[in-house]
């Protein structure tokens, strides 16, 4: 029992969830805005686990996710998105939702984790979420 | 062999199965139990060989034959794919017109290309020290390149990718693990055998074969899906025509 | 706290699974396959699998959309061919947008 896998269960929960019903029905591009909340989502349910079972291990999938979440809403919208589906709902929310949830989470780890190496892959890992959570508004957004 | 004998043997057949199937599940350790027979061999045996991630030592050394077959699944499964997807009489070929893509995500694209890369052969070197291994961070590799088709274009990523030399590597990942294999029957042990020097317990060297192993699944399963994907793109871009089918 | 992580990520696998049934169309379909390979892996993961979570990860963020997709992006365009057959060579495939 722990802060960290208590926040990572309040994620699942309450941000995965959502994004769950936000995928499953609408319009394609809402869909994909919903997918891309979870990718992100995900990475940073991942960075909890890995703390909270102090298993720095784990932190690997939360690296995976941040490069491989991108790519994966990438191919949405190349592939199934099209000029209907520019600006579709929610998309606004991205860039704050990824930029406020990023720092609530590898801030706070990088305190707790204390200069080294992890801290450094930490901070690599919310830079690539960052920089794809950025690219990937804009991608939707022009459908 | 009739209809009503096949339908008998195959009832049978899975009848058993399905008894024995019962059997092994009366038997099994209740779920979140603290009693794992087979996990506790398990870790003996991959500590005793240097194996700091359990689950690549038993892929990679004490169950390594599963895995040739496995790895021998995938390079079927994709020879077979490249067969039934090849360009058939009547089709032909028509190159696609260039995406307009915003120089952001082009940018983007550029720049997480090496990243992924990186993180992906990271995932195969450390297969025999933390979770991942061949499979994983082959996979990674492959999705990297086609970065390129999702975030610039389809002929940049036609520019890095000569399927034939992926082939020749999809093939060589294959000869690499059965030929690791039978280094084990020169050293005088049994096939697939970990018979080399196991290293210092937690680094990259560690484990004996295992990183090795690793590394020609990483390069079989990166290049699998390389021509994978490229037969699936030319089908879905390139390739026209093909109304005269029988 | 692990049963209440295991038994949400099962319940979110399991309703995400319901959901990829439900949904026909499969272009729509990929999308929803995709959220469900993010919760096998949390399933994996909570279940201290990482290696499984890890190939799960990898298969289905991108690799397994691109496939789905771009087998119906074919279909869609053998369709449009064989109906634009009767009109004459060429003006089947129409203009393809990227």
């Amino acid at each position: 029992m722990n802060v960290w896998l208590g926040a990572a269960a309040l994620l699942l929960a309450a941000g995965l969830g959502p994004a769950l019903w936000g995928a499953v029905r609408g319009a394609p591009g809402r869909r994909v805005v919903a997918q891309n909340f979870a990718t992100l989502l995900l990475c940073l349910l991942f960075l909890l686990l890995a703390q909270g079972y102090g298993r720095p291990a784990y932190v690997d999938l939360a690296l995976v996710v941040s490069v491989l979440g991108p790519a994966g809403t990438l191919v949405f919208a190349r592939l199934l998105l099209g000029e209907e589906d520019r600006d579709p709902p929610g998309v606004r929310w991205l860039t704050p939702v990824v930029v406020t949830g990023t720092a609530a989470t590898v801030l706070p780890l990088c305190v707790v984790t204390g200069p080294g190496r992890a801290t450094v892959k930490l901070l690599v890992i919310g830079v690539l979420l960052l920089a794809g959570g950025v690219v990937t508004t804009r991608a939707v957004r022009r459908g | 062999m009739s209809r009503r004998l096949r339908l008998g043997v195959l009832a049978a057949g899975l009848l058993a199965t399905a008894a024995l199937l019962a059997a092994a599940f009366l038997e099994l350790p209740a779920f979140g139990g603290a009693r794992h027979p087979y996990g506790d061999r398990a870790v003996e045996a991959s500590l005793a060989r240097h194996t700091a991630n359990t689950v690549s030592a038993v892929n990679f050394d004490q169950r390594a034959f599963d895995t040739l077959g496995e790895e021998t699944i995938l390079f079927s499964a994709v020879l077979g794919t490249v067969v039934l997807l090849r360009q058939t009489r009547g089709e032909h070929r028509e190159a696609p017109e260039p995406a307009s893509v915003p120089p952001a995500l082009r940018r983007y694209g550029l720049a997480a290309l090496p990243v992924t890369l990186l993180t992906g052969l990271y995932v195969i070197a450390h297969g025999q020290l933390s979770p991942g291994g061949g499979f994983q961070g082959g996979v990674v590799v492959a999705t990297a390149f086609h970065l390129l088709y999702v975030a610039v274009d389809y002929r940049a990523l036609e520019r890095v990718r000569p399927v034939g030399l992926y082939e020749i590597g999809d093939a060589a990942g294959e000869a690499a693990y059965v030929l690791l294999g039978a280094g084990g029957l020169l050293a005088g042990a049994a096939y697939l055998a970990n018979v080399l020097p196991y290293g210092t317990f937690g680094t990259l060297a560690s484990g004996g074969t295992v990183p090795l192993l690793n590394a020609a699944v990483g390069l079989e399963v990166s290049s699998a899906v390389v021509v994978l994907l490229a037969h699936f793109l030319r089908q879905a871009l390139e390739i026209e025509g093909g109304g005269e089918r029988e | 706290m692990d049963d209440v992580l295991v038994t949400a990520s099962l319940l979110f696998v399991a309703a995400a699974a319901t959901a990829a049934v439900f949904n026909r169309d499969p272009a729509r379909q990929a999308v929803v396959l995709s959220l469900l390979g993010l919760g096998l892996a949390v399933a994996f993961t909570v279940l201290q699998a990482p290696d499984v979570g890890l190939s799960q990860l990898g298969v289905g963020s991108a690799l397994t959309p691109l496939m789905i997709l771009l087998t119906v992006r074919k279909v869609r365009k053998v369709r449009r061919t064989e109906k634009g057959a009767g009109s004459g060579p060429g003006s089947g495939g129409g203009k393809r947008r990227r």
